[in-house]
């Protein structure tokens, strides 16, 4: 007998030492500090500009939402706001508030100041310079109904507000931070959020320390994690040059790092350390034509150079399987995508027969030409998006094969915001834009919005004529909708009609890429790839 | 001499007005603007109208005239206000990042110094020809390795090779080592190119024969008697590389994420950041204006034939 229970006695010893550390490996550790470096300084705090990376890394942090979008199914699902209701035709929103949520300065996150917000996001406010939040529209006014019950009121169906009660740039500061002009919101101390950490202490430029908040309870109601975070610290250090932020990963003198290189993922990746490269689930990396501009109004010049552009050269050349092929102007991952890959082949032969047919004969220097005038594009680089100088410069490769030649620019700031308003120096620009709601697709398009192809009445006053009410009607239709279904439907006529008119050629799904050290435990993003480190914790 | 130091104060403030107002202009005639860089960028998405407001309440769109009379104004009063792009007031952005360059400057300064004499007494004390010659080559090599490259190739080798030093959160005298190492290089060769030229020369002088004559040992020769008149030019170099030193910072706080002056007006300039890049280019003009000022009130003490030629 006496063998046989030391057996059991053994296995069941082994079996609890299983379980106990098993255990042990996937339950949290509180404490410690994580040490992010990120590559650029912040600038401007104000919630608004948080589409910004390295501000929307800090007010993730620092700032609660109403509403918390999961980044798996992308449902909208309670925060600060317990339960909300939508009247049918979307211009009516009332939040019920969560009751006990505070400012880090100690006011309560209520009706008033939830409102205040809102009113300022949806509004701006001029005297201090406040600028308007980019996915508050056609907002109204608000309206206090108790203190944990606020309704917004708008002008015109808004079915994307909600989604936007959810983004980075809804972050609900307090009153205080608010009362403030514009131009001081760059420092981070003075930006009072309700969110899991406080800002301590800020070296400008150089590096940002946030804490815990010890008193913390109000993180989004259906994740597992609940009560503070679990970092004492986070220590941001700014660090431009790749190598040093890479190197000081993979030395050890650093725990989280953003933006890595598809270049440099396989030496990260080869030491055993993880890349996050979550997707942005918006509009696309594109080109964008510019048809004002007579050289690219043909739409049949339009289709050639996009029959004519190679997606998987792009990739397998200077990308890695974190940069998805784009098969729509949206992104895969976002809410109402249709593919259309019978619209994005590559083609050479048909482009060159589509430059023929449109009366661009290959000239004596191989550049086609028509009428005396060449088929010779420009476009700048954009610093924000992954080795898009590169990737411009393989582009001009391929459009050269078809007898194109295709400038790629890098001026300076102001030289290229000039130039990019003008679609005579600029035929083609590159374009790109993350959020997680069909709202975008109007957003990038939309005269008055970003206007990516320049139509008239919008940012710019070179535009002779160029305007396509077609496409600003759908566009309409996505952002005032309030019918799901039919809103979806119109998101996928705008995919079908951008590409059926060759205004844009979009090029790979843009991720964010971060990488960690692998006992980084409990990263999480929110739906357009900002980090979040309220459950993360250190395994060591 | 106190009608020489107004005289060259009167100057300095002249330079000052100079720099400003050049600067002024230069930014102005350069196309776009702050607010357009800030304001038409993805990250807000606003629409035409609001970016109108927007210049409106920032009065960018206002005479040329207006906004220099404004700004100088201001200036004057010692309000040097906001940055655009970081919304900070500038007198933070220089409170934070103005002693941390100035430390780095005044120690890459130093050990270039340290580095330049060394080189260039050892070219002309080392016992082997070749060794003379290869030491006198180094300027030439120091000079011409990128900062940017030195810098680079000691955070891979002493920090996370041979992790000696951190390079992130490391402590206040931690973070100057490498930085200081990597500024000295090339502030340090034309510093040494010009001590062993002077050094040369001098060493060909009548008196120097007379010297070694009268028993003079060759270090002794070197120290007394050579050195001291190799330093004048030297000195005049020095200032002039102030602008140098400027510049290395630049890189070296770039590639060691340390906050300074020069990731400053980096910034300022590419994001059309006037009143910071205002506040610096005075400054900067300012610091070169006193240092070049420094250096030639410092030359009697150095040579007693400017002296007298003064008293006279």
């Amino acid at each position: 007998m006496k063998p046989y229970r030391k057996l059991i006695a053994l296995s069941i010893g082994i079996l609890a030492a299983t379980v106990f550390t098993a255990s042990a490996a996937d339950s949290p550790v509180k404490g410690g500090t994580l040490v992010y470096l990120e590559q650029q300084s912040h600038t401007n705090l104000y919630p608004p500009a948080g589409g910004f990376y390295p501000n929307g890394g800090i007010l993730n942090q620092i700032t609660d939402k109403l509403t918390y979008q999961n980044p798996k199914t992308l449902e909208i699902e309670p925060w600060l706001a317990e339960s909300w209701q939508v009247n049918d035709d979307a211009t009516e929103y009332t939040f019920k508030l969560r009751s006990g949520v505070t400012f880090s300065d100690g006011t309560p996150v209520d009706a008033a100041a939830v409102a205040k917000n809102f009113d300022t996001f949806g509004l701006g406010n001029k005297g201090l310079k406040q600028p308007i939040s980019e996915v508050v529209n056609n907002y109204e006014r608000s309206e206090v109904i108790d203190p944990l019950t606020v309704k917004f009121h708008f002008k015109k169906p808004s079915p994307g507000f909600l989604q936007g009660t959810s983004v980075i740039g809804s972050g609900i500061v307090s009153l205080s931070t608010l009362a403030l002009p514009f131009e001081q919101l760059g420092d981070a101390t003075k930006i009072v959020g309700s969110g899991p950490f406080v800002v301590s202490q800020e070296t400008i430029g150089k590096s940002l320390d946030l804490k815990a908040r010890e008193d913390y309870n109000w993180g989004p109601a259906k994740l597992d994690h609940q009560g503070r975070a679990y970092l004492d610290e986070i220590k941001y250090v700014i660090t431009g040059e790749d190598g040093v932020r890479i190197g000081a990963l993979l030395a050890g003198q650093a725990d989280f790092i953003r933006q890595i290189q598809a270049y440099d993922e396989q030496q990260v990746e080869g030491q055993g350390f993880t890349l996050y490269a979550p997707g942005t689930r918006g509009v696309n990396n594109s080109i964008v034509f510019r048809a004002d501009n007579p050289l690219v109004s043909d739409v049949k010049v339009r289709k050639a150079l996009s029959l004519a552009v190679n997606r998987d050269e792009i990739i397998s050349t200077l990308f890695s399987k974190n940069y998805p092929k784009a098969t729509s102007i949206l992104s895969s991952a976002a809410l109402g995508y249709v593919p259309q890959t019978d619209k994005l082949g590559y083609d050479p032969e048909k482009a060159k027969a589509l430059l023929d047919e449109a009366g661009y004969k290959v000239g004596a220097d191989g550049v086609r030409e028509k009428d005396g005038q060449k088929l010779v594009l420009t476009s700048y680089a954009s610093l924000p998006q992954p080795q898009s100088q590169a990737v411009l410069q393989l582009i001009a490769q391929q459009w050269g094969k078809i007898g194109v030649t295709f400038n790629v620019l890098a001026g300076d700031a102001g030289t290229k915001i000039v130039d990019e308003l003008d679609p005579q120096k600029t035929p083609v620009a590159v374009a790109m834009v993350g959020r997680a709601d069909p709202d975008v697709v109007k957003s990038q398009y939309y005269p008055t919005l970003r206007n990516v192809l320049l139509q008239k009445g919008g940012t710019s006053d070179k535009v002779q004529t160029f305007a396509d009410e077609k496409l600003n009607a759908i566009l309409d239709e996505i952002a005032s909708q309030p019918d799901r279904e039919k809103r979806l439907k119109a998101v996928g006529e705008a995919q079908a009609y951008v590409l059926d008119q060759a205004y844009a050629v979009p090029i790979f799904e843009e991720p964010q890429a971060f990488a960690g050290a692998a006992y980084v435990k409990g990263i999480a993003f929110e739906a357009v790839g900002r980090p979040s480190f309220y459950s993360t914790w250190l395994d060591k | 001499m106190t009608r020489y130091v107004a005289g060259r104060i009167g100057q300095a403030v002249l330079v000052l007005w100079a720099a400003f107002t050049l600067s002024f202009i230069i930014l102005q005639a350069m196309p776009g603007d702050a607010v357009l860089i800030k304001f038409l960028n993805p990250e807000f998405g606003l629409s035409a109208d609001q970016i109108r407001e927007i210049r409106q309440a920032y009065a960018i769109d206002s005479g040329v005239l207006v906004q220099y009379a404004h700004t100088f104004a201001n200036f004057l009063q010692g309000d040097f206000g906001y940055s655009m792009q970081a919304g900070v007031p500038v007198s933070v952005q220089l409170a934070t990042n103005l002693p941390p360059t100035l430390r780095l400057a005044a120690l890459g300064f130093g050990a270039a110094v340290v580095l330049a004499v060394f080189i260039a007494f050892l070219s002309s004390i080392a016992p082997f020809a070749w060794l003379r010659n290869l030491v006198q080559s180094l300027p030439s090599l120091f000079i011409s390795v990128p900062v940017f490259w030195l810098a680079i190739m000691l955070i891979q080798i002493f920090s996370f090779r041979l992790k000696l030093v951190s390079v992130i959160n490391p402590g206040p005298w931690e973070s100057l080592i490498l930085p200081v190492a990597t500024l000295s290089v090339p502030i340090a060769a034309p510093l040494a190119q010009i001590l062993i030229r002077n050094i040369d020369e001098i060493r060909t002088r009548p008196f120097v024969g007379v010297a070694r004559a009268k028993g003079a040992g060759e270090l002794h020769l070197l120290w007394r008697h050579v050195a001291r008149n190799a330093l004048l030019p030297t000195l005049t170099i020095a200032g002039v590389l102030f602008g140098e030193l400027l510049a290395g910072a630049v890189v070296t706080e770039t590639v060691f994420g340390l906050n300074g002056i020069g990731g400053l007006t980096e910034k300022a300039v590419s994001n059309q950041d006037l009143s910071v890049l205002q506040a610096v280019v005075v400054i900067s003009a300012a610091a070169f204006v006193t240092i070049n000022l420094a250096v030639d009130l410092a030359y009697p003490f150095l040579d007693p034939r400017l002296r007298t030629r003064n008293g006279a």
